[in-house]
């Protein structure tokens, strides 16, 4: 079943008197559950492309249709909206709200979502338990690793039960140790929970593990790859 | 989409007040700078309500009371011939009305007064005995003799002024003359029984004070009755000053029909209450400067913190927090930063209040010019006075403020695009 469909998505960014393309008639459909690699250069416009389907950019061109709902439609308030009950996001760094515990930046979304209290307490301590770090739960983000906070974005992603994770090179601030245990957890947690996840990397690590590449170069796709066929 | 999304208050405070103590040593500075300035403020105008109630206590004292009674008239152009002719009867009336207050029979007389050596206009009010308030404010202000014996009709007290220029002393004799309505002139005799110095030019160089039975010699002469013990008017002090107005409407509605008078002493004196208006407007200059400091305090820390947040902001936003509760976050950041700082202000400006409300501070060495003006006197010993007006006003105009200071940061904060906020 579609999640997610691009059709002719194209962005074109003014830089002074220059127009920057960075994304040509993108098209693109991926399906519930699939564990997407975006992969490309520096500049290929893997980020650009993540930003659009999470509603935080809009395309200069195109439809972005995720679960049924047109994004190009959506005023700014159903946008935050939309980001909140829709998708979750795992960013390269600066993942987590500095002033809240590993626990509370977990609780912070489903809070969001309106959840009770007591449900959001249970659900970031059984994500973060998911993750490894129920015995770090009431430490603040200085007081993490970058793989430990990575960890504990991928908690907060995922519990919120969104359609759609988009991890924008989760791994690039990581070492090889802790790259492979987070894509590990990522992975694992993408079959159990049935969640689908797009991230774009240039680790070859990350590549290794996904289940299907959409390779981009100057902003268009080049080849799109679904591993086993 | 039906979902919306719903930031918990609880989280909502938690996230702002954790905000606030990212960096402690710029809040506390913040805060220190914003409760000291409000600390200050307080302790200034208490200090400056507690002078001009002093003033007001002392005015209304020499004055005419809280309340005044008189002819209608009067007050626009005093003379000696407007005079209440059936003074007992609105004192019985006024005694019945307010049994706890104090209602002191006076004439209030322009005379000349002559001796040998010199003579002086000047006011002559008499009063029925040593229980009026304005005896009570002159004893402690006697420097020769003492108050006068029940049945000295022709007893005075003048003030060392008068005495200096009139070349008399205690026991000299001293003429009283008034001009009657017809145009004649009337005279009566006095002898000094006292001499005070109150320090107010005003009151020591123009106030002759005698038994009400002496200014009532004069009214006879302009055909009041002396069994109807004639009056200019009734001074009223009232136990409970706060009653003022309350108490102005239940006399006019008694005396309604007549032609009489019922004045507050804001009436009598206006200008007392245009110098005290003047003078707390100089108050409020201080109070402007503290909360533009106060104003530029806010936005200095806010909009730091704001700006420093701004990749932190995309994440917020990029996590589904809507424009709205960002800006709610950055307001009641502000909020709450307004808040402990009106608290320790208030701990600051309200101790020193509570300390010099009780023990006063001695301005004696600052009056060496003089502590009269406006025809009354500030007592040497200042108690600083806040009113429960007062404190909420405060309150209030440094709490818009605050909150006032915490919108462009905000506004700032909601505006920033979350994928721009991202890059940085």
């Amino acid at each position: 079943m579609s999640l997610l469909k691009l059709q002719n998505v194209s962005k074109v960014y003014q830089q002074g008197q220059i127009q920057v393309q960075a994304l040509k008639d993108i098209q693109l459909e991926v399906q519930e559950g699939e564990f997407l690699a975006l992969v490309g250069p520096s500049g290929s416009g893997k980020t650009t492309l993540l930003n659009i389907i999470g509603g935080l950019d809009d395309s200069s061109t195109g439809s972005v249709i995720l679960n049924n709902i047109e994004l190009t439609c959506l005023k700014e308030s159903e946008l935050s909206d939309f980001r909140l009950f829709q998708l979750g996001f795992i960013f390269q760094a600066y993942n987590l709200v500095p002033v809240l515990s590993a626990l509370e930046n977990v609780e912070l979304v489903t809070l969001l979502q309106g959840r009770p209290a007591k449900e959001c307490r249970e659900r970031a301590e059984h994500y973060l338990n998911l993750v490894g770090l129920k015995a770090m739960k009431d430490r603040r983000p200085s007081a993490l690793s970058g793989g430990q906070q990575q960890r504990v974005a991928v908690a907060r992603a995922l519990a919120a039960e969104p359609r759609l994770v988009l991890a924008d090179e989760p791994t690039a601030n990581l070492d090889s140790e802790n790259a492979t245990a987070l894509l590990d957890i990522m992975h694992r947690l993408s079959h159990e929970e049935k969640t689908t996840f797009i991230f774009s990397t240039h680790d070859q690590r990350v590549m290794e593990r996904a289940e299907r590449i959409v390779s981009l170069r100057d902003g268009q796709i080049y080849q799109d790859q679904v591993k086993g066929e | 989409m039906n979902a919306h999304s719903h930031l918990p208050f609880v989280m909502l405070v938690r996230l702002a007040w954790r905000n606030l103590w990212r960096y402690p040593r710029r809040t506390i500075i913040t805060l220190s700078s914003i409760a000291l300035g409000f600390g200050l403020a307080v302790f200034s105008i208490g200090l400056g309500d507690g002078s001009h109630n002093s003033m007001i206590r002392n005015a209304i004292k020499l004055g005419n009371g809280h309340i005044t009674i008189q002819l209608e008239g009067y007050q626009q152009a005093p003379a000696n011939h407007k005079f209440l002719a059936q003074g007992i009867l609105a004192q019985m009336q006024l005694e019945q009305l307010l049994p706890q207050d104090v209602i002191a029979p006076r004439v209030s007389l322009q005379v000349l007064a002559s001796t040998a050596a010199n003579s002086l206009g000047t006011a002559m009010i008499s009063v029925q005995g040593e229980h009026d308030p304005l005896v009570g404010i002159l004893i402690p202000m006697l420097q020769q003799g003492q108050w006068l014996e029940e049945e000295d009709e022709r007893g005075v007290w003048i003030g060392s002024g008068m005495a200096r220029r009139l070349k008399l002393k205690l026991g000299g004799k001293l003429v009283i003359m008034a001009g009657t309505q017809s145009g004649d002139t009337q005279a009566q005799l006095a002898r000094v029984r006292g001499i005070y110095h109150s320090g107010v030019d005003e009151v020591d160089n123009f106030l002759v004070v005698s038994h009400l039975n002496l200014g009532q010699k004069f009214l006879v002469t302009e055909g009041g009755v002396d069994s109807a013990e004639p009056m200019t008017s009734l001074a009223i002090y009232l136990t409970e000053p706060s009653q003022l107005i309350e108490k102005q409407q239940h006399i006019q509605s008694v005396f309604s029909g007549q032609a009489i008078e019922v004045l507050t002493w804001q009436q009598v004196m206006p200008e007392l209450v245009q110098f005290i208006a003047i003078d707390d407007a100089g108050n409020y200059v201080f109070l402007l400067l503290i909360l533009v400091m106060v104003t530029f305090g806010i936005i200095n820390t806010v909009l730091m913190s704001v700006l420093e947040r701004t990749r932190e902001f995309g994440l917020l936003r990029a996590l589904g927090l809507s424009r709205k509760q960002l800006m709610l976050l950055v307001m009641v950041e502000s909020l709450l930063l307004s808040v402990v700082s009106l608290g320790a202000g208030w701990l600051v400006g309200g101790g020193a209040h509570w300390w010099f409300s009780h023990h006063g501070i001695d301005m004696a060495s600052l009056m060496e010019g003089g502590n009269a003006m406006m025809g009354t006197f500030m007592d040497s010993t200042i108690y600083t006075e806040l009113s429960a007006d007062r404190v909420w006003q405060l309150s209030a105009i440094v709490f818009a403020t605050t909150l006032a200071s915490g919108l462009y940061p905000a506004y700032k904060a909601a505006r920033v695009p979350p994928v721009e906020a991202l890059r940085t």
